[in-house]
C-alpha cells in the first residue's frame, strides 16, 4: 500500500490525535516520574524534567507497615469480590439471557438499581449491620460488601454479551448431543469470552478505586489502599508529594497488570491463524 | 428404521397456534421438502422434529421411537442451520469433531472419520482454519460435514443455502443432492424457494398458516394443485386466473370472464351450471393462436419482459392482466395487439370460494 500524501487536514487531524495523547498520558508519565524525585525537585518553581532520581519515595511506602496492609487488604478483598462476582454473575446473566422466565425483566433491573443508589445509601446501612453481626472492620465484611457491586456489574454487562451469542450456535451443540451446563461452559462463555472478560476487569477496577464504602466499613485492620494512601496526605502542612505520587503508582500497578493478564489471555485464546 | 411419522401434532405459543393438527408420515430415505411462505410454520416444524421446540401436542416420533420428550442429542438426527451456526472458537477440525467427541468415540477413530468426511467434501485443506477465515460455502460444507459425521438416522435443513449468493446456491444445491444419492439418509428440508423445493424433493410438502395443504412429488404439485393457494404458489412465472361464470354449452360447458368466453369440453371437472370458479393456465401454457383457433384471450402487450429463450408478455383481457410465457421470436411488439390459446389439458378450475380444485380424481 502506498503511504498518503500528508495532506493538511490529514496533518491536523495527526495534530489534534497527538495533543489528545499527550494530555492523557502525561499526567501519568509525570507522576510516575515524580515518584522518582526528592521533595526539592517537586516543588521547585520551574518543574524540572532532568533529575537525580531517588527510590526513598518507593522505599518510604513499601517499607510502612500501613501501606502493605492495605495493600493485602485491597487485593484480597478485591480478588474474592471479583472471583465471587465472577461464578455467581456469569451463570446468573447466562440464565436471564438465555432462559428468560417472567422475572427476568425484574432481575436486570433491580440490578441495575442496585448502581442507581448512591454508595452513601448502601454503606450506612452495611456499616450499622456488619457492627450488628461483630464482624465491622473485618475483610469478609468488606468482600461480601464488594461482591454485591461485582455481582451486579458483571451481570449487567454479561447479560448483553451472552444475548449477542447466537443462538443456533447453542443449538447447534445441544443437537451434537451436549446438554445445558456443557453449553454454557463450552460453547457460550468462550465465545462471550471477550466482552466478559471486558465485564470482569471493569468491576475489579471498579471495587479496587472504591473508597467510600471501604471508607466507611474500615477503621483499622480492613482499610484498603486507597484509604491509606489518602491518609497519607493528612499529615499536616508540609505535604509528601513524592510518597503522594509513589503511592499513586503503586495503587495504579495493579490493574494495569490485571488488565496486561487479561489482554494476554484475550490474545493466547483469538489469536487468528494466519495462513 | 428411519421414517418419521407426525400425528396430531400441534404448536402453539401461549394463545397463538402456529401447527394445527399436523399429520405426515415420512418414509425412510425420502428427501422431503417443507416448502411455504415465511410465517407458515415449516421451521417450527422442523425445529420440533430436532427437539429445539416443544411439542405442543400430537406426537412425533422418528425410527420408530417417540420422540416428544428426547433431547436433541438423543434423536438421532443432525441439522443443518441457514446462518451455519459453527462454533467460532474452534476449528474446523474441532468443529466436525465436537458432537463425537461428546459419544466418547476414541481419538484415533475421530480423526479417520473427519478425514473421510472432510474428503468427500473437500475440506482438507481448511481443517486447521477458523469458521471466520472460510467463505460462506466452505463455511456451510463445513456445517454439512459436522452433520454427516454423526451418520444421523435423518438431516435436517433449515433453509441451508438462503445466506449464499445465486450462483453458489446452485452449486450447493447440486451437491446436496448428490449427498443424498450417496448416502441415502432420510432428509427434511426447508425452505422457501420453489426452485430448491422442485429440483431436490422426492415429496413437497407445502404449508401455509400452520396446516398442510398440499403433499405430492413436484410434478404432483405442479400439474395437480390442489387448491388455489398452491397453484398460486407454485410455478414461476406465476400461474393467471381468471375468474368466471359456468354455463352449460352446446356439447359442454362455457366459461365467461375476462370479456370473453371460453368452450370447454370439462369431462375431467366437477361442473354446474352457475358456479363461480377460477380459470388458472399457467403462462407458458399460453400459447401463439393460430387462426381459426378457438378459447381466445386477446388484448394489447403491455409489457415484455425478455427472459433470453423466452419473453413474458403481459396484456390486458376484460381488465384483468394475464401473462404468456411464449418463445422469444414469436415475441410481438409493445402495444400490438397479441392472440393467445390454450389446450383444455393444461387448464385448471378451482371453486371460487373455497380455492379447492373441481379436478376430478
Amino acid at each position: 500500500m502506498k503511504p498518503y500524501p500528508m495532506r493538511p487536514g490529514r496533518l491536523i487531524a495527526k495534530a489534534i490525535l497527538a495533543l489528545a495523547g499527550f494530555l492523557a498520558v502525561f499526567p501519568l508519565v509525570w507522576t510516575a516520574l515524580n515518584a522518582l524525585k526528592n521533595n526539592v525537585d517537586i516543588i521547585t518553581r520551574v518543574p524540572k524534567a532532568i533529575f537525580t532520581p531517588t527510590l526513598a519515595n518507593i522505599s518510604y511506602i513499601l517499607g510502612r507497615d500501613s501501606v502493605l496492609t492495605g495493600l493485602y487488604n485491597s487485593v484480597v478483598a478485591c480478588g474474592s469480590a471479583v472471583l465471587i462476582g465472577v461464578v455467581l454473575g456469569l451463570p446468573a446473566a447466562y440464565a436471564v439471557a438465555r432462559y428468560p422466565n417472567r422475572f427476568a425483566g425484574d432481575i436486570q433491573f433491580f440490578v441495575l438499581s442496585l448502581r442507581f443508589l448512591p454508595p452513601v445509601a448502601v454503606a450506612i446501612p452495611l456499616m450499622v449491620i456488619w457492627l450488628q453481626v461483630g464482624l465491622y472492620d473485618t475483610l469478609p465484611a468488606l468482600i461480601v460488601t464488594y461482591s454485591l457491586l461485582t455481582i451486579s456489574v458483571i451481570m449487567w454487562l454479561a447479560i448483553p454479551a451472552f444475548q449477542g451469542v447466537p443462538k443456533e450456535i447453542e443449538e447447534a451443540a445441544f443437537v451434537d448431543g451436549y446438554g445445558a451446563y456443557s453449553v454454557f461452559w463450552r460453547i457460550a462463555l468462550p465465545v462471550a469470552a471477550r466482552s466478559l472478560i471486558g465485564a470482569i476487569a471493569f468491576s475489579f477496577v471498579l471495587v479496587w478505586n472504591e473508597f467510600l464504602i471501604a471508607l466507611m466499613l474500615s477503621s483499622s485492620n480492613a482499610k484498603t489502599l486507597p484509604i491509606v494512601a489518602s491518609e497519607l496526605s493528612q499529615q499536616g502542612m508540609n505535604v509528601p508529594w513524592g510518597i503522594l505520587n509513589a503511592s499513586v503508582v503503586l495503587l495504579s500497578l495493579p490493574p494495569l497488570l490485571f488488565l496486561g493478564v487479561l489482554s494476554g489471555f484475550l490474545n493466547s485464546v483469538f489469536r487468528q491463524k494466519k495462513n | 428404521m428411519s421414517a418419521i411419522v407426525c400425528s396430531h401434532v400441534d404448536k402453539a405459543y401461549g394463545a397463538t397456534s402456529v401447527i394445527r393438527d399436523l399429520n405426515l408420515a415420512i418414509e425412510e430415505h425420502e428427501f422431503v421438502v417443507f416448502l411455504g411462505p415465511s410465517g407458515c410454520g415449516k421451521s417450527t416444524l422442523l425445529r420440533m422434529l430436532a427437539g429445539l421446540e416443544d411439542i405442543s401436542g400430537g406426537e412425533v416420533s422418528i425410527g420408530g421411537t417417540v420422540v416428544n420428550d428426547l433431547e436433541p442429542g438423543d434423536r438421532g438426527i443432525a441439522m443443518v442451520f441457514q446462518n451455519y451456526a459453527l462454533y467460532p472458537h474452534m476449528t474446523i477440525f474441532d468443529n466436525v469433531a465436537f458432537g463425537l467427541k461428546r459419544q466418547k468415540v476414541p481419538a484415533a477413530e475421530i480423526k479417520k472419520r473427519v478425514d473421510a468426511v472432510a474428503k468427500t467434501l473437500g475440506l482438507e485443506p481448511y481443517l486447521g482454519r477458523k469458521p471466520t477465515e472460510l467463505s460462506g460455502g466452505q463455511q456451510q460444507r463445513v456445517a454439512i460435514a459436522r452433520a454427516m459425521i454423526k451418520t444421523p438416522k435423518v438431516f435436517l435443513f433449515d433453509e441451508p443455502l438462503s445466506n449464499l449468493d445465486a450462483k453458489l446456491r446452485n452449486h450447493m444445491r447440486v451437491e446436496i443432492a448428490r449427498l443424498h444419492q450417496s448416502l441415502k439418509t432420510t432428509t427434511v428440508y426447508v425452505t422457501h424457494d420453489q426452485l430448491e423445493a422442485m429440483t431436490l424433493a422426492d415429496r413437497i410438502v407445502l404449508l401455509k398458516d400452520g396446516v398442510i395443504e398440499q403433499i405430492g412429488s413436484p410434478a404432483e404439485i405442479y400439474r395437480r394443485p390442489g387448491n388455489l393457494f398452491v397453484a398460486g404458489f407454485i410455478g414461476t412465472p406465476n400461474m393467471n386466473f381468471i375468474e368466471a361464470m359456468v354455463g352449460k354449452g352446446k356439447d359442454g360447458w362455457t366459461l365467461t370472464g375476462a370479456g370473453t368466453v371460453l368452450s370447454l369440453q370439462g369431462g375431467d371437472f366437477h361442473l354446474q351450471h352457475g358456479d363461480r370458479v377460477m380459470l388458472g393456465i399457467r403462462p407458458p401454457d399460453l400459447k401463439t393462436a393460430e387462426a381459426g383457433a378457438g378459447n381466445l384471450l386477446q388484448g394489447t402487450a403491455d409489457l415484455i419482459e425478455f427472459h433470453g429463450n423466452d419473453a413474458l408478455v403481459t396484456f390486458g383481457s376484460g381488465g384483468k392482466e394475464i401473462s404468456a410465457l411464449v418463445p422469444a421470436r414469436e415475441c410481438p411488439a409493445l402495444r400490438a395487439p397479441v392472440r393467445y390459446s390454450f389446450d383444455e389439458e393444461s387448464i385448471h378450475l378451482f371453486d371460487a370460494t373455497s380455492g379447492a380444485s373441481l379436478r376430478k380424481q
